[in-house]
């Protein structure tokens, strides 16, 4: 950053970063848009990144877990320990299905990296999460199937209204996301001119940054963390949302179980677990056929546990990242902290982008059993 | 901030990539087979399908439908699913993919549609006509979700068969072979020629006729 920005420069960078994220998020979008089963076929599309022998090898062994669970199902009616087996398919079909990404991680990650969570707030907001994605799946199937039984219709309309809801609660977290990183990130843009660094310089946008500034010189966030939270009160920021530094130290057990720890946790979990995966409606439905519908939430729960395990391992590399970007961009200017704060703003603008794109169809997300 | 916006651009564009890149799972299995209907003068008319889904997608269909015989369901019963079936296909084009000598041809509504259900499964029988009936040297079927969220697979014994085609025409069927490996060798293709490197294609059943 250059001293002494004029106004309308400051202005041309934001749009610019606006712009960058919004081409960012758009190559996204068009390589979701590949496996978009409406429209014409579209010939001409870059090479899948999904495709490679990995992803190919995680496909096939989804599958596989996928394909026995029916089969499996049906041995557990007359034999008992085949139950031991389907919930060992299931765990790992958990883990592998959620290995091939959706919305739900992406939000998760990109939510993560926007609040500037730690790798453990993280983790443990995947595992809340893919318990309550659990938790709707049985609940769906065993109000609708098993208590009102109602047709595949009925619950495909009603999964249908749930992937509605979620995908507008994606959107409104987004927005909300992007409200407050956008300030954050316009008021970064105003203070990299360089400043005094006059620690309790009653203008707070300054003891903002400068405090950033100190934290990533000295790698550890402890001390920084703390005086943040106050600058925040300053700021008259809304705290649900917006977990600013106030734990960038790792909360400690205590912390994460505290009202305010899962509150404000909570609508990243609600906005990622209230759509129930496929997967796990079809297997409940399949056990309920086979009168054996505690098998199906069991297997659905383990399910959700090896989802939790694949998306908390995300979780961590997409925060660990984010920490590495920090550091190399911590130290010599304003721009370190502005930086951040840009990343902050686009993986907040990526959280309302998939929203949008999902509520509106321009995300294929993994279909629901509809036909 | 050279160095450190590519860096951070760089972070940005992998964590979209790696948290948005990869929808595509199967959660329903198609076994299928095909006939491709011909008219006395030698053109092809139409597709007729019956498409057999897997336990799990079948168990989770008859859900909630009223049947006389607990466990069995007749044509009539399974009527009204029949309907919702071929009607919600018609927004994924039947999964069905024509083209006479390179030219994409279009199918109307499907016609003679019916659901019936035998060793606990599901098996969807109905005939796509072609919009024109077209007479072409070549003519090539694709069957396959390019989301990949349905497998189909041709089945084994008589996948394909020709109905009323005249003589010396030759069918030849591409399975897309169950492992990865298809994938990764298409993959190659795919990445060395830019074009037509579809995800779900990868995954099509393509049937080639070829007629003097």
């Amino acid at each position: 950053m250059k001293q002494h920005l004029s106004p309308p420069a400051r202005g041309l960078i934001a749009c610019a970063a606006v712009v960058l994220v919004a081409i960012v998020a758009d190559a996204a979008l068009h390589d979701l848009l590949a496996q978009n089963p409406f429209g014409a076929p579209r010939p001409t599309q870059a090479a899948e990144p999904e495709a490679s022998g990995i992803v190919g090898w995680l496909l096939a062994k989804q599958s596989e877990f996928y394909r026995q669970m029916s089969s499996t199902i049906r041995a557990a009616k007359s034999d008992g320990s085949a139950v031991w087996t389907l919930l060992f398919i299931s765990f790992a079909y958990g883990i592998f299905h959620a290995a091939g990404p959706g919305h739900g991680k992406a939000v998760i990650a990109s939510y993560l990296v926007a609040n500037r969570e730690t790798a453990r707030r993280g983790i443990a907001l995947s595992f809340a999460s893919a318990l309550m994605q659990s938790l709707v799946a049985i609940l769906i199937v065993g109000i609708s199937a098993w208590v009102l039984n109602a047709t595949a219709k009925t619950m495909c309309r009603a999964e249908g209204a749930v992937e509605i809801a979620s995908y507008a609660l994606i959107a409104a977290f987004g927005l909300r996301l992007v409200w407050v990183k956008g300030g954050a990130f316009i008021r970064a843009l105003q203070t990299t001119q360089p400043v005094p660094a006059i620690a309790g310089v009653p203008h707070v946008h300054h003891h903002h940054e400068i405090h950033d500034h100190h934290d990533h010189d000295h790698h550890h966030h402890d001390h920084h963390g703390h005086d943040h939270a106050h600058a925040h009160h300053h700021h008259g920021h809304d705290h649900v949302l917006d977990e600013h530094c106030g734990h960038s130290h790792g909360p400690t057990p205590s912390e994460l179980a505290g009202p305010g720890g899962w509150r404000r946790g909570f609508a990243a979990i609600l906005t990622v677990g209230i759509r129930p995966c496929s997967g796990a409606i079809l297997v409940l439905v399949f056990a309920l056929a086979q009168g054996l519908f505690w098998a199906g939430v069991a297997a659905t729960f383990l399910m959700g546990l090896g989802t939790a395990i694949t998306v908390a391992a995300i979780a961590v590399v997409a925060v660990s990242a984010k920490d590495i970007a920090a550091r190399f961009s911590a130290g010599r200017d304003g721009g370190g902290a502005l930086f951040m704060r840009g990343i902050e703003f686009g993986a907040a603008g990526v959280v309302l982008l998939f929203g949008v794109g999902l509520l509106f169809g321009y995300i294929a997300a993994e279909r629901t059993t509809c036909f | 901030m050279g160095m450190r916006a590519l860096f951070g651009w760089l972070l940005a564009v992998g964590l979209t990539l790696a948290s948005g890149a990869a929808q595509a799972h199967p959660h329903v299995w198609i076994t299928a087979t095909s006939e491709l209907l011909y008219a006395a003068d030698g053109s092809v008319t139409g597709v007729r399908h019956a498409w057999t889904f897997d336990d799990m997608f079948s168990a989770y269909a008859v859900q909630g439908l009223e049947s006389k015989t607990k466990g069995a369901y007749t044509r009539e019963e399974l009527g009204p699913l029949a309907q919702t079936n071929v009607e919600s296909l018609k927004e994924y084009a039947y999964f069905t993919f024509a083209k006479a000598d390179g030219k994409k041809e279009r199918f109307q509504e499907p016609i003679d549609y019916f659901l019936d259900y035998k060793d606990t499964v599901l098996t969807l029988h109905f005939t796509l006509p072609l919009k024109n009936p077209v007479k072409p040297r070549q003519l090539v079927l694709e069957v396959f979700d390019r989301s990949f969220f349905i497998d189909f697979q041709m089945a084994k014994d008589n996948p394909v068969k020709l109905v009323g085609a005249p003589g010396g025409c030759q069918m030849k069927l591409d399975r897309p072979s169950d492992g990865s490996a298809t994938a990764q060798k298409l993959n190659e293709q795919t990445f060395l020629n830019g074009e037509n490197s579809n995800f779900g294609m990868m995954f099509a059943n393509k049937i080639t006729v070829d007629c003097p």
